[in-house]
């Protein structure tokens, strides 16, 4: 099943969507893919929006009232969700993506599409070669890093920082690109060009996506 | 293929082209000197390397480097945040034709031209081909000479010596840096093209046989290598009597042949006084060519009657006699000689043979600039009357051959004290009028008067650090400040950076061995000094 998240708010440069499985959405900086059919909208042809996970968060459903504790002595952790079945209905997960490009007519384009997502449409995980097509560009990074990315697409709460979400997506592409430490090299010379003015801000990245710290970091996919 | 190197980004016409390194290369691959080629629209430019310079892109991280970064950060940030660039000095530019027809490329009847314009942004720097050396230096054959190769790459680079004998030419360098090997290179080029005969003053003995080198192993003479086509003159007779390795002529110098300024020439030798010039002028004027026969003569009264008529200082006269009676003791002084000697030389040369002068045991300082000037005076004495002879007659067969002078310690005769009078200060400045040029070769360029280093046709140099003496090389030259950084970074063995008239721009370059193969280039034969002697004979009876 790719169907991952439905989308619950939209934006041009990106979206909101609400995750189908409690506490598990999609990765972190995960490329994920919103299928726009030929008949949606006024398009003529069938186009794939492309987004980077930025954000993601699990709260209640009602926004004026805070989850409260659950947990005793015996029970706890995951056995929580098996004596509270209701906590499936009550809570949500909801995720956001910033956009970074689509595909049309076989094409691969690395910039905002004219059109955003619709509501309530699906989100789904991309296929191996839909990722090894769009990664094989590396120009949708500039639509990631500061001081050229969006301003984050979440409503509500706080941020992940832009520049960790660069480093998550470049890790992430990296695992799903089969290790492939060429493409490693190429992001990394590609972020070091576009944070070229700002020392700092590119050793956070690099730290961040160095191979060594992939393999000892527990990951989730 | 060639390798691209990195793109311009920025520069002026006079000072040259800045080029940002492409990530990957490292400036560790470039080197000062670096013959290179920028690819422009329209144009090539054949450039040398002139400068490099790091930088960043962020000027905090200079301050803060990363210290222990892994080699995956490292390794990032090179050639991205930190980068290189280097600065290029166009030299010659070629226009493009089809670059497919390689043919046509090297036919091409115009040839590089001086740079009159630079190429604009983004044009790509890359590594010179083959191709490119072959556009610029030409091809082995006929009077180009190679004289080594790239540093990288395995093909020639030629002299052209029709050029390079149409001026006076240095070889300089600090000591240990192969001068006498350079020069032995060079002649023996002039010899097997025969662009012109040679005249070398030898004074240490190393150009007519074997010779151990440095580095332990023989090396073979001219007189080895050429055979017949070398005679050998020699001031020690010693020297004229080694089985194997005997000199054709012994050389005496007469009294009467030595002139006022062969003596102001070796002041310091002699330790002649300021006043000495007047006096010997004085001297000259009562017996003119035996001044010097008479002077030694001199008794006591002699000389104080001689006081009396002319009005020289007793004192003066008195030294100048004890100082030049040093003259006479020299072996190969006679009291009279007469040129018959000499002239028989330059007839030889005439002939188109070369002629080496060895000093043997007589090699001090003064032994060799003494005969060296009085020889090249009478040289030159003779080729003027040639050349003129055949500006009468215009006949082609009259017209002298092309003389190439070698003097080594070339500052003792060209230093701007001395240059104005000795017979070299004037070849050096009248460059080929008579046909004769010098091949000057010294260690201390900055010693040579400044008029006679910017009228220097060719310059071959070794590695040279002194800053006068880098100065003192790039006289006259334009773009210095682009070689000045290339002549102190070569190495100081078998690299040498020529410029100059006989090469289209200036180049670093590793000098050809001198070894088997060359002396086969040079077309010698087995048992050469066997049949040389034969030759010899046969020329000159006994």
């Amino acid at each position: 099943m790719s169907r991952i998240g439905e989308i619950i708010e939209t934006m041009s440069t990106g979206f909101v969507a609400e995750s189908f499985e409690l506490n598990r959405p999609p990765a972190l900086g995960s490329l994920v893919v919103v299928r726009l059919p030929d008949e949606a909208g006024a398009r003529a042809t069938e186009v794939d929006l492309y987004a980077v996970v930025t954000y993601g968060r699990t709260a209640g459903i009602d926004p004026s009232r805070r989850a409260v504790r659950r947990s005793t002595d015996e029970v706890f952790d995951q056995a929580i969700y098996r004596q509270n079945p209701e906590l499936e209905r009550t809570l949500r997960t909801e995720f956001c993506a910033a956009l970074v490009g689509f595909a049309s007519g076989g094409q691969m384009y690395q910039h905002l599409p004219s059109q955003l997502p619709p509501l309530h449409f699906s989100v789904h995980h991309p296929t191996a070669q839909e990722v090894q097509r769009f990664t094989n560009r590396l120009q949708y990074l500039r639509l990631l890093a500061p001081p050229y990315a969006a301003p984050a697409a979440a409503s509500g709460a706080g941020q992940v920082p832009p520049l960790q979400v660069v480093a998550a997506n470049v890790r992430w592409v990296y695992k799903a690109r089969g290790r492939d430490e060429e493409w490693l090299k190429a992001a990394a010379r590609e972020i070091a060009t576009l944070l070229k003015s700002d020392h700092e801000a590119l050793l956070t990245v690099l730290y961040a996506i160095e191979p060594v710290h992939a393999t000892d970091a527990v990951e989730e996919s | 293929m060639f390798k691209s190197l990195g793109l311009v980004v920025d520069g002026t016409f006079n000072s040259g082209l800045i080029v940002r390194l492409n990530p990957g290369v490292s400036l560790e691959q470039l080197r000062i000197g670096n013959f290179v080629v920028v690819d422009g629209q329209h144009n090539r430019y054949f450039s040398l390397i002139s400068d490099m310079q790091l930088k960043a892109t962020d000027p905090r991280m200079l301050s803060d480097p990363p210290r222990q970064a892994s080699p995956f950060v490292a390794h990032t940030l090179a050639g991205t945040s930190t980068y290189a660039t280097v600065e290029v000095k166009p030299m010659l530019m070629l226009e493009k034709v089809d670059e497919t027809d390689a043919d046509a490329l090297l036919a091409e009847g115009t040839g590089p031209q001086p740079v009159r314009t630079i190429p604009m942004h983004f044009a790509e720097l890359r590594e010179a081909t083959e191709l490119d050396f072959a556009t610029v230096f030409g091809q082995e054959g006929g009077s180009n000479f190679a004289m080594g190769m790239p540093l990288a790459m395995d093909l020639p680079i030629c002299l052209n010596l029709d050029r390079f004998v149409e001026r006076s030419n240095g070889i300089f360098g600090q000591s240990g840096t192969g001068k006498s090997f350079l020069a032995r290179l060079v002649i023996s080029g002039v010899i097997k093209t025969r662009v012109a005969v040679n005249l070398i003053f030898d004074m240490h003995d190393e150009y007519s046989f074997d010779k151990q080198t440095e580095d332990g192993h023989f090396v073979k003479g001219f007189k080895q290598l050429f055979g017949s086509q070398v005679l050998v003159y020699t001031l020690d007779e010693q020297m004229a009597r080694r089985p194997g390795r005997n000199a054709d002529v012994t050389l005496k110098i007469g009294l009467n042949q030595i002139e006022e300024a062969d003596i102001v020439l070796l002041s310091e030798q002699l330790n002649l006084r300021p006043t000495a010039e007047a006096t010997i002028g004085l001297l000259h004027d009562v017996y003119h060519d035996r001044w010097l026969l008479k002077l030694l003569e001199m008794t006591q009264e002699e000389l104080d009657e001689f006081c009396r008529a002319s009005g020289a200082h007793p004192a003066s006269m008195a030294s100048l006699q004890r100082n030049l009676k040093r003259l006479p003791r020299q072996d190969y002084v006679l009291p009279e000689a007469s040129f018959s000697t000499l002239d028989d030389m330059v007839e030889a040369l005439d002939r188109g043979k070369h002629v080496i002068l060895q000093f043997g045991r007589h090699n001090s300082v003064l032994d060799y600039v003494l005969v060296s000037n009085l020889v090249t005076r009478r040289v030159r004495h003779r080729y003027e009357e040639k050349m003129r002879r055949y500006e009468e007659t215009q006949k082609v067969g009259q017209e002298p051959r092309p003389l190439m002078i070698t003097i080594e310690e070339a500052h003792k005769f060209l230093n701007p004290a001395v240059a104005g009078q000795t017979t070299f200060g004037t070849i050096a400045r009248e460059m080929r009028k008579y046909n004769v040029t010098l091949l000057v070769i010294d260690q201390r360029p900055s010693g040579i008067d400044d008029e006679v280093m910017s009228q220097l046709g060719t310059r071959v140099a070794g590695k040279i650090t002194e800053e006068r003496d880098i100065e003192a090389v790039l006289t006259g030259v334009s773009n210095r400040s682009a070689l000045r950084g290339a002549l102190a970074s070569l190495d100081t063995r078998q690299q040498i950076l020529i410029m100059g008239h006989a090469v289209p721009m200036p180049i670093v370059m590793r000098t050809r061995t001198y070894d088997q193969e060359f002396y086969r280039a040079m077309g010698a034969r087995p048992n050469t000094a066997a049949s040389a002697e034969a030759d010899i004979s046969d020329l000159f009876g006994d």
